[in-house]
């Protein structure tokens, strides 16, 4: 009898035990950093798909103006294709430079517009 | 606001609605990665890198399980991983470890103890059990799931999972049973 009560307080015990919070813990602020966290995230992305429409777009514009020119208007392609070889690293450096300007107005400056009104708050 | 509602919001890139499901699901995610890693100083790091992850994969969840289910998975597996880079030797523990196999318990007191310091102790030796058996406890006993949801969470089968809880309570009330006669004193009859 005295042995069956010693097991129930034990199961007691045991069940008291295992239903404690443990000893960890998070930050206070856990939930809002997380939060930021995602915020500024989701931003990045958003801004990243949104340039890369843009480019694609532009891109787009090129190819079908390139098209048109030479399938519709009988531009000479070859004479094309020989100013692009001839003037690759300017042709290159002009691409280059204008997505850099289109990704830093459309990713980089607001990414960082957004980081900034978010640490104000 | 269902879980169906939440992810849509999430989707749509409301902090408000993501703030809420942290809100909501840090204690959980704190259990199961406290109860892995055992280190206060990693544990923070890892919660955020498992709510980055459920942000992160938030549009594969098909409502198929509920989402903190589905939020636990991923923080058992965030901790497990954590543990295999660490190399930490737990994931290759014994099917009975060395205090069960009658070893003798250096951690057991030779005063008197409290009814506190009894609770404080099963703590310390649930803290102590091997992974597997620490983490089946804290999601039957503490997160109340179904053995079915602990199934989901750890990829454990079934049987497994009651093994593991069944071996892991009897451990501890072993090792209560072998405080109240250390102590030859009927601690048990202070919790009434």
């Amino acid at each position: 009898m005295l042995n069956e009560e010693k097991y129930t307080d034990a199961d007691k015990w045991l069940v008291d035990a295992l239903k404690s919070e443990p000893n960890f813990i998070l930050s206070e602020n856990f939930a809002d950093r997380m939060a930021e966290k995602m915020s500024r995230k989701f931003a990045w992305s958003q801004y990243l798909r949104e340039f890369a429409i843009y480019a694609g777009v532009i891109l787009g514009v090129v190819a079908v103006l390139a098209a048109v020119h030479i399938f519709l208007a009988g531009a000479d392609w070859k004479s094309w294709a020989k100013f692009v070889t001839e003037n690759l690293v300017i042709v290159i450096a002009t691409a280059s430079l204008l997505f850099f300007v289109l990704f830093t107005d459309r990713v980089l400056l607001r990414y960082f517009l957004h980081r900034s009104k978010i640490d104000s708050i | 606001m269902t879980d169906a509602e939440l992810v849509q919001q999430i989707l749509n890139g409301n902090s408000n609605a993501f703030r809420f499901l942290v809100a909501k699901h840090q204690r959980l995610v704190l259990h199961v990665v406290g109860r892995i890693v055992q280190r206060q100083e990693d544990i923070e790091d890892i919660c955020q890198e498992v709510f980055m992850k459920v942000y992160s994969k938030i549009g594969k969840f098909r409502g198929e399980a509920k989402l903190s289910t589905w939020i636990a998975r991923i923080a058992y597996n965030t901790s497990i991983s954590h543990l295999r880079k660490e190399d930490r030797d737990e994931l290759s523990y014994d099917e009975r470890p060395a205090l069960v196999a009658g070893e003798t318990d250096e951690s057991t007191h030779r005063q008197p103890m409290e009814t506190d310091e009894v609770k404080k102790y099963l703590m310390l030796k649930i803290e102590e059990l091997p992974v597997q058996y620490r983490t089946v406890l804290t999601l039957f006993h503490l997160e109340e799931f179904s053995y079915r949801e602990i199934e989901e969470i750890t990829g454990m089968p079934e049987g497994t999972i009651k093994s593991y809880l069944s071996r892991a309570r009897k451990i501890l009330k072993e090792k209560l049973e072998k405080v109240a006669k250390i102590e030859k004193t009927n601690i048990f009859t202070e919790y009434a």
